[in-house]
């Protein structure tokens, strides 16, 4: 996957050979339920944690319906702290604000934390293309970095990855370290630490992202676990920091209400470990910090959603909570959906950003369970907009042939009650009287997909619903 | 027209359009019952909540006796007799055996130690403001954190250290609330402390609440 070439058009074949990747089974098998386990818990430890999940809701929707006023206020407090704000209207702009600050900074490496949309802008691969070297930072991140990957989860890079490929990868790495050392979990962790602990002191610029900017102060948020994001900015002589134009929240309390929602509904966690607030670049004085400030604010297709029936999705906090519940996500991987975002969220912000010619496909690999929904820390109506999706690749005559066929033959009967009974009546009966001696079918044409994988039982006798009710 | 005068345009007419479904109100901002102690409860919420996510911790009458528990800890834990730190005036004081080097962390600290300006018992969480005294390095380089909170700054929520960080103004770049030492799951989804900022934190409470 590139940001700039993405797969999800091949989405089906992504599939497959997800679905037959022995290493990537082996991972989200290890996974397992992991996230939703914790996330339960959290949730349980909280009684008020639906109330709060309602405020963010609510919240999130007052600052989209303010956001012109929100943005011009936290702009005006970045610049009285002596920051910059760069506003991006497309990737493209992004990639380019970047450059033009590291070119001036003379930055020969730039490090990274991590941040979803330096990945949606393809910084990386620009910067490269510039004789610049970005070091990812996050332990995720870093692993499929020398792997030529992109993330596969929005919090957990790396969670298609088994330890026994991060083990060969490090050797294969580190080259520079005993061949005949012993690696484990532990000392794997502690192997990047070391190698990762001389980068930050020889990068120029750091590069964060932002899970929230403050309107009220002007501060720019990071949620981490591991520190590296602080370092990278702390370190390096300019911060620049990489947001989209949605990540505002009115106050610093507002500030605790996301906080409250995001790594109960992410990790499990009651709060992660470093919540950084930053604002501007070092002060007269100080004896560390950056000495720029840089904020790119990102449109990139986000304001063609507001005002739109896709604007609540305009709200996700980026936690991860619809993916680690969605069956299909779990089953497939990140790395299937073929661009940035996967999983329900990637479901909606694929065709929302990229167009629905290219994303069209995900909102279709859904079982619409509700899940995503269900644990969405700001409820957000993922099913809803999921279809509202199928129905523009539909109306955009982007759906193909053969299902648009079976749509359209579908419409016929079940618009036409009598017939619709006729033949449903007639399947009813063939099908009862084939399966009669196994109770099922371990084949059937036209539904291999069912078959391979599983027998599909065959009708109960007595007829269908309708028959049956017809008769009381 | 800049980019910036586009987006604007943009954002304020998609929200003034009459598809805009919510008209906005103030937030709402519910507190959870966690997050309401205050004095002697919510100290000792803090230090369940601190301790639950691999912190440690121990209370001190007063900052004299922080040089010897420092000692004590730094023996305990294998560590050197040493400690960097901010020229935090708090810490302007006899070292005893210990050696105190000041100033911003450098590529390998064995042991830093920094003050903090608030607690918030709701989640065990610690809030730094960097500052001249205060280098922001000092919280993440050290392979082992000691901090420094006074048990009158430990606040029941998020509200009250979110207070703390407004009477700071802006004087501070980086205001960092810490909750527990540093992490990562990355590899085979197995939780392991000690990421790239400090594997083990160690927080003297000083006083009562």
């Amino acid at each position: 996957m590139n940001a700039l070439h993405p797969t999800t058009p091949r989405f089906n074949a992504n599939v497959r050979e997800a679905l037959e990747n022995k290493n990537l089974q082996t991972a989200m098998a290890t996974a397992g339920g992991g996230f939703a386990l914790k996330r339960a818990a959290a949730r349980s430890a909280m009684p008020e944690f639906d109330d709060i999940r309602d405020a963010a809701r609510d919240l999130k929707n007052h600052v989209l319906a303010n956001l012109g006023d929100y943005l011009e206020a936290y702009e005006e407090k970045v610049l009285a702290t002596g920051g910059h704000v760069h506003w991006a209207e497309t990737a493209e702009d992004a990639r380019a604000i970047v450059l033009d600050i590291c070119r001036t900074a003379d930055a020969k490496t730039v490090n990274k934390g991590k941040t979803m949309i330096s990945e949606e802008c393809g910084i990386n691969d620009h910067l490269a293309a510039h004789g610049i070297t970005p070091v990812e930072t996050d332990l995720g991140e870093y692993i499929i970095q020398k792997r030529g990957e992109g993330p596969s989860h929005i919090i957990a890079p790396a969670i298609h990855v088994t330890v026994p490929e991060v083990d060969a990868l490090f050797r294969q790495e580190h080259q520079h370290l005993p061949t005949d050392r012993t690696l484990d979990h532990e000392k794997l962790q502690a192997e990047a630490r070391a190698v990762l602990r001389e980068k930050y002191f020889a990068a120029e610029v750091g590069i964060t992202g932002a899970n929230m900017l403050v309107a009220e102060t002007g501060h720019s948020v990071i949620v981490t676990n591991e520190g590296n994001g602080d370092l990278t900015q702390s370190l390096a002589r300019v911060h620049i920091v990489m947001a989209s134009i949605e990540k505002i929240v009115p106050t610093l309390d507002d500030a605790s209400t996301i906080l409250r929602v995001l790594a109960r509904s992410a990790t499990g966690q009651d709060m992660s470990v470093y919540t950084t607030f930053s604002a501007g670049p070092r002060r007269d004085g100080d004896p560390d910090g950056p000495e720029e400030y840089h904020v790119v604010l990102l449109d990139n297709g986000r304001t063609n959603m507001l005002g739109t029936e896709f604007q609540d999705m305009l709200r996700c906090i980026r936690c991860g909570a619809c993916m680690n519940h969605c069956p299909v996500y779990k089953s497939v991987g990140g790395h299937a959906y073929g661009w940035v975002y996967p999983g329900p969220m990637g479901a909606v912000l694929t065709p929302s950003l990229i167009g629905v010619e290219q994303g069209g496909n995900l909102p279709n690999a859904s079982t619409f369970c509700g899940r995503c929904e269900a644990v969405c820390p700001m409820r957000i109506p993922l099913p809803r907009m999921m279809r509202a999706y199928r129905a523009q690749e539909f109306e955009k005559g982007l759906t193909p042939g053969t299902a648009r066929r079976a749509l359209g033959a579908w419409r016929w009967l079940a618009s036409r009650p009598a017939v619709y009974r006729r033949v449903t009546g007639m399947m009813n009966r063939v099908l009862t009287g084939l399966g009669r001696w196994r109770g099922n079918f371990p084949w059937m044409p036209l539904a291999t997909g069912w078959t391979d994988h599983r027998d599909l039982p065959a009708p109960e006798k007595g007829g269908s619903f309708q028959a049956q009710w017809a008769r009381k | 027209m800049t980019a910036r005068d586009r987006i604007l345009t943009r954002v304020r007419r998609a929200t003034q359009a009459d598809a805009q479904p919510q008209v906005s109100e103030e937030p709402q901002r519910p507190v959870p019952a966690r997050g309401m102690r205050s004095g002697t409860s919510a100290l000792e919420q803090f230090i369940v909540e601190a301790e639950k996510v691999h912190a440690t911790t121990s209370r001190l009458d007063s900052l004299d006796d922080l040089p010897a528990a420092l000692a004590v800890e730094l023996r305990d834990r294998n560590l050197p007799a040493a400690i960097r730190t901010g020229d935090d005036p708090s810490f302007d004081r006899d070292w005893g055996t210990v050696e105190r080097s000041t100033g911003p962390g450098r590529i390998a600290e064995p042991a830093t130690m920094t003050r903090a300006i608030a607690g918030s018992a709701e989640t065990g969480s610690l809030v730094f403001a960097s500052g001249k005294t205060n280098p922001v390095t000092l919280n993440y380089l050290g392979e082992t954190h000691f901090a420094v909170v006074d048990a009158t700054d430990i606040h029941g929520g998020f509200e009250g250290a979110m207070e703390a960080v407004r009477a700071k103004g802006l004087d501070s770049r980086t205001v960092n609330f810490v909750t527990g030492p540093s992490r990562s799951a990355d590899i085979g989804q197995v939780l392991q402390l000690g990421a790239h900022g400090p594997v083990a934190l160690h927080i003297f409470i000083v006083g009562s609440a």
